[in-house]
C-alpha cells in the first residue's frame, strides 16, 4: 500500500538568461514526494539542487531566472501556473522552506518569537496573543530551553544551532505538508548537526509532513532519507531507495561518489576521485552529460542523451548501460577490427 | 545605555574645548583693535587704553583664553562691538528662529528623502527609480542660494502665492525650509535607495518571502527597519550642513536668525558677535550629533556586545 | 664590456614592472570609460576647463566694460544672456568667471587634499597617541557645522577670493584626513606591508611608495566629490560678499548682485547659478561614476 503523494514535480526546467548566455540550471527534473517520507536530493555544488528547491516555491531571482517548463503539483494544484496571491498563501503554510545559513536567514532587528508569530497570524488567522503563545510553544518544541525568554530575543543573541532550530520552528509553525530543507546542517558543527537532524525526524513523525532534503553529504542522506535522487548537471541521474543506494549504486556517477567515501573497514592507500569536472550549465554536451568523466562511456553515450528509465520497481537511472541499446553498442565494438 | 551616554559626554568635552579654542584663536587673528572700534571715531588715547584695560586686552593670551572660557560657561559671550549689548541676548532672540527653520528643514529632508528613496528602491531601474535618482543628483548640485532665489522668483514674484521674505507667519517658513531641506533630501534619498537595495538582497528577505508574507509587509517591516540604520547617521551629518546652510538661506530670505547674524557681524567686524554665533551653532551641532549617536545605538543594539 | 646575467635579470624585472604599471593604468581608464556617469561628468568638466582657456576668444565683450545706457537688457541676439545693472554683458562675465570658480575649486581642494592626506597617513600609520591627537583635532574641525569654520576663518582674514580659497581648503582637510586614515589603517594590516618591512624599508618609503598608491582610489573619488562641494561653498561665500569683490565676474558674486534685481531682471541671477549647478553636477557625476567603477563591490 503506497502512501499518498503530496508533491509531484514533472519535467521542471529553470533557466537563467543573461548576456553570458542561457544557463540551464534545472533541466528536466521529475520526482514524487509521499506523505511522511523524506526524499534526499544529492549532488555536488552547481548541479542545480538548490535551484530546484527554490523553483518549487518560485523563489528564483526573477530577472535572470525563469521557470520555463514543467509542473509542480501540490496535491494536484500546479504551483508554477498559480497566481502570486495563491502562491503566497501556500508559502510558509502548506510548503515551508529552511535555508543553509542560519546566521543570515533571520531578520537581525526583529525578535525571533515575532518572526514565528507573524506567519501564524497571517496563515492561521490567530490573534496576537494566540500567535505569540503558539510561537513560544514551537520554540520549546524544537528543544530550546526557556522559550518565553528566548522568544523576545534577537537573532544575534542566539548561537548558530539555536538559530537553525528557530528556522525549523518558524517553518513548522503552520504544520505544512511539505518541508524543503536546503542544506540545513552544512553550516553547523557536526555535533549540532546531529541534534538538528534528530529534531527534524522527531517533528516529522509528529506532524507527518514530507521532507525534501537537499544536501551534498552522503552521510546525512544515509541517516535521514527514505528515497534519494542523485542530481548531476541539472538532471536526475538516479533515483533509488536510500538503503539500496549505498549497497548498489547504479549510475557511474553515484558509483564514483560512493566509491570516493573513505571506508572505515578497508585499508585504502588513496581516496578515489572522479576525474574531470562538471560541464558548464551554459554549454551542456549533446549526449550524456557525464560521458566525459565516465569510465564506461561508449559512442552512444557521447551522441545521445539517455532518458530516466525504470530499472526495477523502486529505482530509476539515466544511463545507457541499463538500456537495451547497450548490448548492441558493445557488440559493434567487438565486430569492428 | 546610560553608561554609554556618560562616556560620550566625557568624550565631547575636549571637542567643545577645542571648538572654543579655535574660535578664540581665530578671533585673535582679526586685524584691528577691538577697543578702537568700540571707542568709536575720534576717541582719545586715554579712552582707548582704558577700554583695553576693561576688556582685558593687555593680558597674556592664555589668561585671556581662560577668562573667555570662564565667561562662556557662565553664559557671558561678551558684548557686541556695535551697540555694546550682550551677545548672549541677541543670540537668545535669534536662536529659536534658526532652530525653527532647521527643524522644518530637517523634516522636509527626512520625509521627502525617505519617500523618494523608498519609491526608487522598490522598483529598481524602473522609470520612477531613474527619474527620482536624476532629480536627486540635480538636487545635490544646486547651490542653495540659487534655489532659494529661483523659488522666490517663481512663487513670490510671479505667482505671488507666498511672501517674499521675513518670518512672520507660517507661510514664511515654506520657501526657506524647502530651500534648506532640498539638498539633504536628495542625499537621504540616495542613501535610502542604496541601503534598501543592499538589504533586499539579503537572505532574511528571502526567508520572509518563503514564509508567504505580503509584499508591503516585507518592505516596511522587514527591509526598511534594517535599511534605515545607516540612514540615521547620514541625517545626523546632514544636520550639520543644514546649520551651515542657514547662513545662506537666512540671507536670501532676510530671516533674522543666527546665520544672518554671523554674516552681518563679519561684515561689520563685530568680533564678539561672530565668536558667539559660531560657538553656539557649533555646540548645538555637537549635541545633536550626540543625540544621533544615541539613537543609532537604540536602533542597532548589536553594538552593545562589541 | 660584457653584460652579466644579473644585470639582464634586473633590467627584465624593471621592464616587467613598468609593463604591469602601464596595464594597471589601462584597466583603470577603461573601467572609468565604461561608466556612463563618469564619462558624462568628465565631459562636462573638460568643457568647463576649456572655457577657462578659451574665454578671451569666445567672449564677445569685455567683462568689465561698463555701459550704463545698455543696462538691464533681457537676453537678445546682441547679448545672449542679457546685461547686468551696469550694462556689462553677462555672457562674457560668465565665461571669465569660469576661471575664478575652477581656480578656487581646484586650489582649495588641492590645499585640503595635501594636508589632509599627510595628516591621514601619519595618523593611520603611526596610530596610538599620534592618531589620538590628530583625530581629536579633526573632530574639532568637524564639529563646526557646514561652512561655519570657513566663515570664521574669513572673518579673521578678511573678505577676498584668496581667503575664501584658504578657508574652503582648510575646511576640506578633515574629510580627506578621515578617509586616508581609515584606508591607511586597513592597508597597514595587510601582510605584504610586514613583508616589505622585514626587507628593511623604512617608514617613509613604506608610507609613500607602498601604502599611498594603494589608497589612491578613494582619494580620487573623494577629491571629485569634494570639488563639487568646494565650488558650491566658495560661490556661497562670494554670494555673501565675503569672497570675490565687485567688479569681479565670479559667479557667486554675480548672483549676489543679481538678487537685488530679481524682480526686473531675473536672468542676472539665473545664468550664474545655472553655470555653478552644471559644473557641480559634472563633478558629482564624475565622482559617482568613479566610485562605481573603482569599487569592487559594485553590482552594476
Amino acid at each position: 500500500m503506497e502512501k499518498e503523494v503530496v508533491l509531484e514535480v514533472k519535467n521542471l526546467k529553470t533557466h537563467f538568461i543573461s548576456n553570458k548566455g542561457t544557463a540551464k540550471a534545472v533541466d528536466g527534473i521529475d520526482f514524487v514526494l509521499r506523505k511522511g517520507e523524506t526524499l534526499g536530493i544529492v549532488g555536488e555544488s552547481g548541479c542545480g539542487k538548490s535551484m530546484t528547491s527554490l523553483s518549487i516555491l518560485r523563489l528564483i531571482p526573477s530577472p535572470p531566472g525563469k521557470i520555463v517548463d514543467g509542473q509542480v503539483l501540490l496535491k494536484g494544484q500546479d504551483l508554477v501556473k498559480m497566481s502570486d496571491e495563491e502562491l503566497r498563501k501556500i508559502r510558509g503554510n502548506r510548503i515551508s522552506m529552511i535555508f543553509q545559513e542560519p546566521m543570515t536567514s533571520l531578520n537581525p532587528v526583529i525578535p525571533v518569537g515575532e518572526q514565528i508569530a507573524e506567519a501564524l497570524r497571517l496563515h492561521q488567522g490567530l490573534s496576537k496573543k494566540q500567535a505569540w503563545d503558539r510561537s513560544v510553544e514551537m520554540i520549546g518544541l524544537v528543544g530550546i530551553p526557556s522559550p518565553e525568554k528566548r522568544a523576545k530575543q534577537e537573532p544575534f543573541q542566539l548561537s548558530g544551532g539555536m538559530r537553525q532550530r528557530i528556522m525549523i520552528a518558524m517553518a513548522l509553525a503552520c504544520t505544512p505538508e511539505v518541508l524543503i530543507a536546503d542544506e540545513p546542517t552544512t553550516a553547523l558543527d557536526v555535533t549540532i548537526q546531529a541534534q538538528i537532524l534528530e529534531i527534524m525526524k522527531d517533528l516529522q513523525k509528529k506532524i507527518g509532513m514530507g521532507i525534501i532534503f537537499i544536501t551534498h553529504d552522503l552521510g546525512v542522506v544515509a541517516e535521514m532519507c527514505d528515497q534519494v535522487g542523485v542530481m548531476y548537471a541539472g538532471q536526475i541521474v538516479e533515483h533509488q531507495e536510500a538503503k539500496n543506494l549505498f549497497n548498489n549504486p547504479l549510475h557511474p556517477y553515484t558509483q564514483g561518489l560512493i566509491g570516493s567515501l573513505p571506508k572505515l573497514y578497508e585499508d585504502q592507500e588513496e581516496l578515489q576521485i572522479i576525474e574531470g569536472t562538471v560541464p558548464s550549465p551554459y554549454d551542456y554536451p549533446e549526449g550524456c552529460r557525464f560521458a566525459e568523466r565516465c569510465p564506461f562511456a561508449q559512442d552512444i553515450c557521447i551522441q545521445k542523451q539517455p532518458n530516466l528509465i525504470q530499472f526495477d520497481e523502486n529505482s530509476k537511472v539515466r544511463c545507457w548501460k541499463y538500456s537495451d541499446e547497450w548490448q548492441d553498442s558493445l557488440a559493434k565494438e567487438v565486430v569492428a577490427p | 545605555m546610560f553608561l554609554f551616554i556618560l562616556k560620550r559626554l566625557v568624550q565631547i568635552v575636549p571637542v567643545i574645548l577645542g571648538v572654543t579654542l579655535v574660535v578664540f584663536l581665530i578671533m585673535q587673528m582679526v586685524p584691528g583693535d577691538p577697543a578702537v572700534i568700540m571707542a568709536g571715531e575720534g576717541a582719545s588715547k586715554e579712552t582707548i587704553n582704558e577700554l583695553r584695560e576693561d576688556l582685558g586686552l593687555n593680558r597674556p593670551l592664555h589668561e585671556q583664553y581662560l577668562s573667555y572660557i570662564g565667561n562662556v560657561f557662565q553664559g557671558d559671550l561678551g558684548n557686541s562691538l556695535k551697540n555694546n549689548q550682550p551677545v548672549m541676548d541677541e543670540i537668545m532672540v535669534r536662536l529659536p528662529i534658526t532652530m525653527e527653520l532647521a527643524f522644518f528643514s530637517i523634516m522636509i529632508t527626512i520625509v521627502l528623502g525617505l519617500i523618494a528613496g523608498i519609491i526608487s528602491a522598490v522598483r529598481p531601474y524602473s522609470f520612477s527609480d531613474i527619474s527620482v535618482m536624476v532629480v536627486a543628483l540635480i538636487g545635490i548640485s544646486l547651490p542653495s542660494f540659487w534655489l532659494g532665489l529661483l523659488l522666490m522668483y517663481v512663487f513670490s514674484v510671479k505667482l505671488q502665492w507666498l511672501p517674499v521674505a521675513g518670518w512672520d507667519s507660517t507661510a514664511h517658513i515654506i520657501l526657506p525650509a524647502i530651500t534648506l531641506g532640498a539638498g539633504g533630501a536628495a542625499i537621504v534619498a540616495r542613501m535610502t535607495r542604496s541601503s534598501m537595495l543592499e538589504v533586499v538582497g539579503q537572505d532574511y528577505i528571502r526567508t520572509a518571502k518563503a514564509k508567504g508574507l505580503k509584499g508591503h509587509v516585507i518592505i516596511y517591516k522587514h527591509a526598511l527597519r534594517n535599511a534605515l540604520i545607516p540612514v540615521i547617521t547620514v541625517v545626523g551629518l546632514q544636520f550639520g550642513s543644514l546649520l551651515g546652510g542657514t547662513v545662506l538661506v537666512e540671507s536670501v530670505f532676510a530671516i533674522n536668525g543666527i546665520g544672518r547674524m554671523i554674516v552681518d557681524s563679519i561684515r561689520t567686524r563685530d568680533i564678539p558677535m561672530v565668536q558667539g554665533g559660531v560657538l553656539v551653532a557649533s555646540l548645538v551641532f555637537v549635541f545633536v550629533n550626540l543625540l544621533v549617536d544615541v539613537m543609532y545605538r537604540v536602533f542597532n543594539k548589536r553594538i552593545d556586545l562589541n | 664590456m660584457t653584460i652579466n646575467s644579473a644585470e639582464v635579470e634586473s633590467v627584465n624585472l624593471i621592464l616587467a614592472r613598468k609593463k604591469l604599471r602601464r596595464e594597471k593604468w589601462k584597466t583603470f581608464f577603461s573601467s572609468i570609460g565604461k561608466n556612463k556617469a563618469a564619462v558624462v561628468g568628465g565631459v562636462i568638466i573638460l568643457l568647463y576647463i576649456s572655457l577657462t582657456f578659451l574665454a578671451p576668444i569666445l567672449a564677445p565683450y569685455d567683462p568689465y566694460e561698463i555701459n550704463l545706457q545698455d543696462k538691464l537688457q533681457s537676453p537678445s541676439l546682441a547679448h545672449w544672456m542679457g546685461t547686468d545693472d551696469k550694462g556689462r554683458d553677462i555672457l562674457s562675465r560668465i565665461l571669465y568667471g569660469s576661471r575664478l570658480s575652477l581656480g578656487v575649486g581646484f586650489s582649495s581642494v588641492a590645499f585640503g587634499a595635501f594636508f589632509g592626506i599627510v595628516l591621514g597617513l601619519i595618523a593611520g600609520y603611526y596610530g596610538k597617541w599620534v592618531d589620538t591627537i590628530i583625530s581629536r583635532c579633526l573632530d574639532v574641525m568637524l564639529a563646526f557645522p557646514g561652512i561655519l569654520l570657513a566663515l570664521a576663518i574669513i572673518s579673521a582674514l578678511g573678505p577676498s577670493l584668496i581667503n575664501v580659497t584658504i578657508a574652503v581648503g582648510v575646511f576640506s582637510i578633515p574629510l580627506f584626513a578621515r578617509i586616508v586614515r581609515g584606508s591607511t589603517m586597513e592597508v597597514k594590516k595587510l601582510e605584504y606591508i610586514d613583508a616589505i618591512r622585514t626587507l628593511g624599508a623604512n617608514d617613509f618609503i613604506i608610507i609613500f611608495r607602498h601604502i599611498l598608491p594603494n589608497i589612491l582610489s578613494p582619494i580620487i573619488v573623494q577629491g571629485s566629490l569634494r570639488l563639487a562641494t568646494a565650488i558650491l561653498s566658495a560661490a556661497g561665500l562670494s554670494f555673501l560678499g565675503l569672497g570675490a569683490q565687485p567688479p569681479s565676474p565670479e559667479w557667486g558674486a554675480m548672483l549676489s548682485s543679481g538678487r537685488d534685481f530679481i524682480f526686473s531682471a531675473p536672468y542676472m541671477a539665473i545664468f550664474p547659478g545655472l553655470m555653478i549647478a552644471i559644473l557641480v553636477l559634472g563633478f558629482n557625476l564624475f565622482g559617482d561614476g568613479l566610485r562605481d567603477a573603482l569599487d569592487p563591490r559594485s553590482k552594476k
